[in-house]
């Protein structure tokens, strides 16, 4: 896997040319950045539970037929399946906000996913839509416009409003798994 | 590629959880010395053939090496001070490890090239690395390291 920093590096290595000044101005963002993106990963290590079970049961609510018998969420062995996979994804996303690089997502989470589900059976439209929702939640508590309470501890200990920039690239993660599972 | 970041990263995924606490405090003390690294990241690319030519000429001019592998040897040298810029940006000693120091021994030997001459070399840009004219103290204190740490591998 790669991080912002190792990617400037693999991407240098290939011309065979030393990393000068102009490379050094986006890595110098993304160190200048590092408290925001640093909350940002909390905001979701802090909430993973409620983020991919408020998503799992939104999904649930659209399609109410999921939950009865023959649907693709009964019986809870397999609700439970997909608790786990709103975790995982969501897990794979704190990584590629941390690294600042979307490599281990690909590599270790979304290579062959869609595959496995097919061969599994789970309705895909149903897992894109918890995956949508689990990426409006994480934005929301990112930027803390969420309704009610602040819902993390930063080390920032600055506005939510100034994650923005950092939320808008955790948005990116999640497209990502979406446009994987398309 | 090892980093600072992907080493937590990998770790955390090998134990299947979410980085935790300490996860991020290691990340966080790896960008709090991000601005010396890149500092001297910088002032390396910007002087990276005169420091080669410099240390090269030094250790040649004393007539203890054939001349015949200076040429090799600059382009040795200009080599490995990359893969230093390249660990100076990461953090880690990824890129040298992984392109660098595996099998360097090996390529040295079969090219019958002194690896003495490559050590003298850069134990020279490492003396010769002036606070402040070239770079702050942080910075070289970081760029040192790395030198050592290639030193050593060689010797």
């Amino acid at each position: 896997m790669l991080d912002a920093f190792s990617r400037a590096v693999v991407s240098a290595d290939s011309k065979g040319a030393p990393i000068g000044s102009a490379d050094l101005v986006n890595l110098r963002k993304y160190v200048s950045d590092a408290n925001k993106r640093i909350d940002a990963t909390l905001a979701i290590t802090q909430n993973v539970s409620c983020i991919a079970a408020d998503a799992i049961a939104g999904m649930v609510c659209e399609n109410t037929g999921m939950t009865q018998p023959g649907g693709n969420c009964y019986p809870t062995r397999r609700m439970a399946a997909c608790l786990r996979d709103g975790e995982i994804i969501l897990r794979y996303v704190s990584y590629a906000l941390l690294a600042g690089d979307p490599s281990v997502l690909d590599d270790r989470c979304l290579n062959g996913l869609k595959e496995t589900y097919m061969a599994l059976g789970v309705p895909i439209a149903n897992a894109i839509r918890a995956v949508e929702i689990m990426k409006i939640a994480s934005v929301a508590i990112m930027t803390e416009t969420n309704t009610g309470r602040k819902m993390f501890d930063g080390i920032n200990s600055g506005s939510g409003a100034q994650c923005k920039e950092i939320a808008a690239e955790a948005a990116s993660y999640f497209d990502r798994v979406i446009s994987a599972l398309s | 590629m090892k980093s600072a970041v992907t080493t937590v990263v990998i770790a955390a995924d090998a134990a299947g959880r979410f980085p935790s606490l300490s996860d991020i405090e290691a990340v966080k003390g790896s960008f709090d010395r991000a601005p010396a690294r890149m500092e001297a990241a910088e002032k390396l690319a910007a002087g990276l053939d005169k420091v080669t030519i410099d240390a090269v000429d030094a250790v040649y001019g004393k007539g203890s090496y054939d001349e015949a592998n200076k040429d090799k040897c600059v382009r040795d040298i200009n080599h490995y001070l990359r893969l230093i810029n390249y660990c100076l940006v990461t953090g880690g000693t990824g890129p040298l490890d992984e392109w660098g120091i595996s099998g360097m021994r090996e390529v040295i030997r079969a090219q019958r090239l002194p690896t003495v001459a490559y050590i003298e070399a850069f134990a020279h840009i490492r003396d010769r690395v002036c606070v402040p004219r070239d770079m702050s103290p942080q910075a070289a204190a970081e760029f040192k390291a790395l030198l050592d740490y290639l030193i050593n591998a060689l010797s």
